[in-house]
């Protein structure tokens, strides 16, 4: 099964062209080069692949500054999301 | 003065396909079949032909770019590269770009709201804000030549970018910057707006015959405007300082003129469009009897091109029956906001080849539109030191630009 790490790497792979080797847990998004408007980006995404949404209040994107972080996030929506259907990816 | 031209037009993407394509009376007015919200359309149209890989490097990140700014980004890159100007650091701190539109980003806003209202209210993407402000052509052009100063758009219609470039010479006399990318864009040939202008009963009936006649204007059988679709950008510099570098020169911008009419929103005034007229020659102190040529605003509405001779001969007087008036919008159609630049544009062309574009499909007198208007095929070996663009908008916004040769 895909895990939510390879998910998350694919996505960025995909829109921003960045080496997978670099998505490493616990690379900074500034390291990378994404700003805040790449991280509003990739959120959305991250919403459409894991059938998730990341809560509007700034609780979570403001919190955000590495991949494991958005991991994180993924994983908690998708376990509260538990009952109603399957986690994981695709 | 102007030291570089930019243009994406229906009739070509540099200024001399454009220029040798009016001269010939060649029309890029045609039988457009788009994808619309709810299946294809067909309109008559001035489409451009843009191919974004040859405008845009693999690298850029254009996917939240909506045409309109396409459009204006390779406009001023060519206008740029035209006027072969080197920025530094300092020179970027005093050099800005000031931009006219009048419908903004149409693609991206009608595609957000077929997601919005057709598909699924949550999901509407996130750059969705930036890539529909009206600034955001203006802003991406600043953006990717480094530009800090003034950085501005103004929306008024259909002399949205006649005002950008009035008023960005403006800046440059006034001493808030040196250079100004200045000039217009516009892509309004959505489903939706299509629809919208429709509605207005002001577009043009399809020629069965000759589609890319549709557009007459002065013509007695004018039946309307045909939207049109491109950009325009001037590079204006500071004169000390273009004259200095040994810049090629198109022009001077010597004189705009700004007036409302504020009877109506949509019918002209003669005494309008008289007065825009008259401030600019003022501006640039220059008589009527100095104007070699005039790049009419001419939609080929029946109101607008009756007021608008009427008005050349208020400020014109006997001379107004002598100087060529031309509406190049009967081949490149109205661009909308980025109609005053285009036309500004064709007139410095103009100008500096001494050969006077024609309104094409002008075949029936109409008594009322009496002057020259230049028809048939453009004319060669015309002495012309003055040149004037007119743009008179929706709204009551009426701009003038006039451009003069200069001694170097």
């Amino acid at each position: 099964m895909t895990t939510t790490l390879e998910t998350v790497r694919e996505i960025l792979v995909k829109k921003y062209s960045l080496p997978i080797e670099s998505i490493q847990p616990q690379a900074t998004l500034e390291s990378l080069k994404l700003d805040s408007l790449d991280l509003v980006e990739t959120l959305f995404e991250v919403e459409d692949e894991f059938h998730i949404r990341v809560p509007q209040d700034g609780s979570v994107n403001l919190k955000i500054a590495t991949i494991q972080d958005i991991v994180d996030v993924v994983n908690r929506l998708l376990a509260q999301q538990k009952p109603l259907q399957l986690a994981g990816g695709h | 003065m102007v030291t570089g031209l930019g243009v994406i037009s229906p009739l070509g993407n540099d200024p001399d396909t454009l220029f040798s394509r009016l001269m010939a009376a060649e029309s890029g007015i045609r039988p457009i079949a788009a994808d619309g919200a709810r299946g294809p359309y067909s309109a008559i149209a001035a489409p451009v032909e843009f191919d974004p890989a040859r405008h845009f490097s693999p690298q850029q990140k254009i996917d939240n770019l909506d045409r309109v700014t396409r459009f204006s980004l390779a406009a001023a890159a060519a206008a740029l590269r035209d006027s072969a100007i080197q920025f530094t650091d300092e020179s970027r701190r005093r050099s800005g770009v000031s931009l006219g539109t009048g419908m903004g980003a149409t693609n991206a806003l009608e595609e957000a709201y077929v997601q919005l209202l057709m598909r699924d209210p949550d999901r509407l993407k996130p750059m969705t804000v930036l890539t529909t402000m009206n600034n955001v052509a203006a802003a991406h052009v600043a953006i990717q030549h480094g530009l800090s100063g003034p950085n501005l758009t103004y929306s008024c219609a259909c002399a949205s970018s006649a005002v950008a470039i009035g008023e960005a010479c403006r800046q440059i006399r006034h001493g808030y910057a040196d250079v100004m990318i200045a000039g217009g864009t516009e892509a309004p040939l959505t489903f939706g707006f299509f629809r919208a202008w429709e509605a207005l009963r002001v577009l043009a009936i399809p020629d069965r015959a000759d589609p890319s006649a549709s557009c007459r204007p002065f013509s007695k059988n004018r039946t309307g405007l045909v939207l049109g679709e491109g950009a325009a950008m001037v590079v204006l510099e500071e004169r000390e300082a273009a004259l200095r570098r040994g810049a090629r020169v198109y022009g001077e911008l010597a004189g705009y003129g700004s007036s409302n009419d504020p009877a109506h929103i949509t019918k002209p005034s003669v005494e309008g469009q008289a007065h825009a007229m008259s401030l600019a020659l003022a501006d640039a102190g220059l008589t009527a009897g100095d104007v070699d040529y005039v790049n009419a605003h001419g939609t080929g509405t029946a109101l607008n091109d009756v007021t608008e001779t009427r008005a050349v001969k208020k400020v014109f007087g006997d001379r107004a029956y002598k100087v060529p008036v031309s509406s190049t919008k009967s081949m490149h159609a109205h661009l909308l906001g980025a109609a005053g630049a285009m036309e500004f544009v064709v007139a410095l062309l103009a100008m500096q080849r001494q050969a006077i574009p024609p309104t094409a499909h002008l075949e029936v007198p109409d008594p009322e539109c009496d002057l020259d208007y230049v028809a048939g095929l453009g004319r060669r070996d015309q002495a012309m030191r003055c040149i004037m663009s007119n743009s008179f908008a929706f709204g009551g916004t009426n701009a003038v630009l006039i451009a003069r040769q200069t001694e170097q």
